[in-house]
């Protein structure tokens, strides 16, 4: 199995690098157009079983070769690269757009929006081909929406793998989790300066 | 109880003033979409619901969806009818207000109520059902009113475009006796895909009640579980209380009235005959009392009519008295003098009361019902047992 590192497998784990899918929040993950509803998340795996072309894969319906996949992760991410490994006779995607931290994104909001990178992909049957990313613009990845407009000319568009290289950190984006409010002040909660004993005052 | 925007599509054309659906089609489909707003709402408080017009001068949202019971309600008034449906660009206009709701979490639903012809032909359908699919909207399809050739084939076309997984639905409603929003209740427009909705469905006008004491052990086990052991309690307590009932009422009941009293033992026979072999312990100072009591009972139909005046104004007191024979049975460690002091009393009490059941029309003292309920007012203890035996002779000497 050929990689498109500068050395040789034996004595690195191509795996490892490949492991952003642990930080995938998979209850979340959605797609639109899909043919079987929540296939999507079967294309998410570890980098050994990317060949696995026996298990349920994402197929887009019958006639239609559009597929929008939402990707949500539990903590902020860095994509340095991202792996596709599309279906056989030409139901590989062709092009691939990546909006980064959108949620609930449809196919007009796709089409209409400008995505933060795209990529014309060839056939990836063998699982060794790779799509670096702009590394600036993907640092703080929170979710990421990959928008597939069209596949190589038959019928339905298939994606058996989808695979992304980077780093996590341990943060998380945005969002206050818990917010108390008070209806009445607690004065114990509101120590001022003078109660603790700090600060100098300049009046006078 | 899934998290869904619902956008209600409303016929309002010149063909909702027909009659064939009382009062008239136009209301009936205005009585089913508030019970739509209100289960939707109910089976989930985050669920949102919108309402448009596809008729009159154009479509028009008259709300975007929310989560307001009262607005949805109101928005309901003053429609009025004219013009032609519109159901393609109804359609995509629902389409858009869901795309532009605020819980993006929330799935998307669009409920059609089809009540004219439709004009659009099955390709331009199918197209509209496939877009839907593509951005997985389910949809709901009512078909009523007029009955168009080709308008069931139409609709069928779309709802196979759009389901996906079996979460869109059509329902045909031909005219009837039944009410359109009873017809809904039962079908899944109503219930969702199969979950919810059956808690709104008990509460509502027809309630499908095919539980055991209308309580469904799928929503609350705790309830049927306590109602069932009850129930077999009863039917226990009172086998073994008809049991020893037989054997003194049928020692006690000669050569007194007559028919009532061959009906008595025949009937005290079957009772006997059916009752469960229960470990009756009979006393002798029972046996005293007991005799004692049906002496007085014995008395009380002679002075029927007596009685019988005075048995609906005494209804009351027949309540208090029975709530004082309830606590009474209800005390553990009570003494037995004590207790056949009280008993007495209250023997005559169920005199009253059983003469007061006879009197009462529609109400047959043998009814199982009406002894479960008196039975069930003397609870579990000794002297519980002994005054059912003590209105189970006099009510059968009422008999």
């Amino acid at each position: 199995m050929a990689c498109t590192h500068d050395h040789s497998c034996e004595d690195h784990d191509c795996s490892s690098d490949w492991s952003l899918y642990k930080h995938i929040d998979l209850a979340k993950v959605s797609a639109l157009n899909e043919a079987v509803p929540g296939s999507v998340k079967s294309v998410f795996k570890a980098w050994e079983h990317r060949l696995n072309f026996s298990g349920e894969l994402l197929q887009s319906n019958d006639g239609d070769s559009e597929l929008l996949v939402y990707v949500p992760f539990t903590s902020d991410v860095k994509i340095k690269s991202i792996s596709i490994v599309g279906g056989p006779e030409r139901t590989s995607p062709s092009r691939m757009r990546a909006f980064i931290n959108r949620e609930g994104m449809d196919f007009s909001d796709a089409q209409d929006m400008q995505a933060v990178q795209e990529w014309e992909l060839v056939e990836n049957l063998q699982g060794v081909l790779e799509y670096q990313t702009r590394y600036a613009k993907f640092q703080g990845v929170s979710s990421i929406t990959l928008h597939f407009p069209d596949n190589l000319g038959g019928d339905t568009t298939q994606i058996h793998y989808i695979g992304f290289k980077g780093e996590a950190t341990k943060l998380k984006r945005d969002t206050v989790a818990t917010i108390v409010y008070e209806l009445r002040p607690n004065p114990s909660d509101h120590k001022t300066k003078a109660e603790t004993g700090g600060g100098l005052s300049n009046v006078g | 109880m899934v998290l869904e925007a619902t956008m209600i599509c409303i016929d309002n054309s010149e063909w909702m003033r027909n009659g064939d659906y009382t009062p008239s089609r136009f209301q009936a489909q205005a009585d089913a979409v508030n019970l739509i707003c209100g289960a939707k709402t109910q089976s989930n408080p985050e669920n949102t619901v919108g309402i448009l017009t596809m008729a009159g001068k154009g479509v028009r949202v008259l709300t975007t969806p929310t989560t307001d019971l009262g607005k949805l309600l109101a928005c309901m008034h003053g429609l009025e009818m004219g013009g032609e449906m519109n159901i393609a660009s109804a359609i995509q206009i629902a389409q858009l207000a869901l795309k532009h709701r605020q819980n993006k979490n929330q799935r998307q639903r669009i409920i059609v109520f089809a009540g004219s012809p439709i004009k659009y032909d099955k390709k331009m359908l199918e197209s509209i059902g496939k877009k839907l699919k593509k951005s997985s909207v389910s949809l709901d399809i009512v078909d009523f009113g007029e009955e168009d050739e080709g308008k069931p084939e139409k609709l069928e076309a779309l709802l196979t475009a759009v389901n996906n997984n079996d979460s869109s639905h059509i329902v045909h409603i031909p005219p009837g006796p039944n009410a359109l929003s009873d017809v809904l209740i039962s079908t899944p427009v109503f219930t969702g895909d199969g979950e919810g909705g059956s808690g709104f469905v008990a509460a509502g006008p027809v309630a499908v009640s095919d539980f055991d004491f209308g309580v469904d052990p799928n929503i609350d086990p705790e309830l049927a579980l306590a109602l069932r052991v009850s129930m077999e309690e009863e039917r226990a307590r009172q086998e073994a209380a008809a049991k020893r009932a037989a054997e003194e009422g049928s020692s006690q009941n000669k050569g007194d009235e007559q028919s009532s009293k061959s009906q008595d033992t025949t009937m005290a026979d079957t009772t006997g005959a059916t009752a469960a072999t229960d470990a009756a312990e009979p006393m002798s100072e029972v046996d005293a009392l007991l005799q004692q009591a049906i002496a007085l009972s014995m008395q009380t139909p002679a002075s029927d009519s007596a009685v019988r005046d005075t048995d609906m104004s005494e209804a009351n007191n027949e309540d208090q008295d029975l709530a004082a024979a309830l606590q009474m049975s209800m005390q553990e460690g009570e003494k037995d003098s004590a207790g056949q002091m009280d008993m007495s009393e209250v023997l005559e009490d169920q005199a009253f009361v059983s003469s007061v059941l006879a009197s009462l029309p529609g109400v047959d003292p043998n009814d199982p019902s009406v002894k479960d309920l008196l039975a069930s007012l003397h609870g579990k203890s000794e002297s519980a047992d002994q005054k059912k035996d003590e209105e189970k002779a006099p009510k059968d000497d009422e008999k």
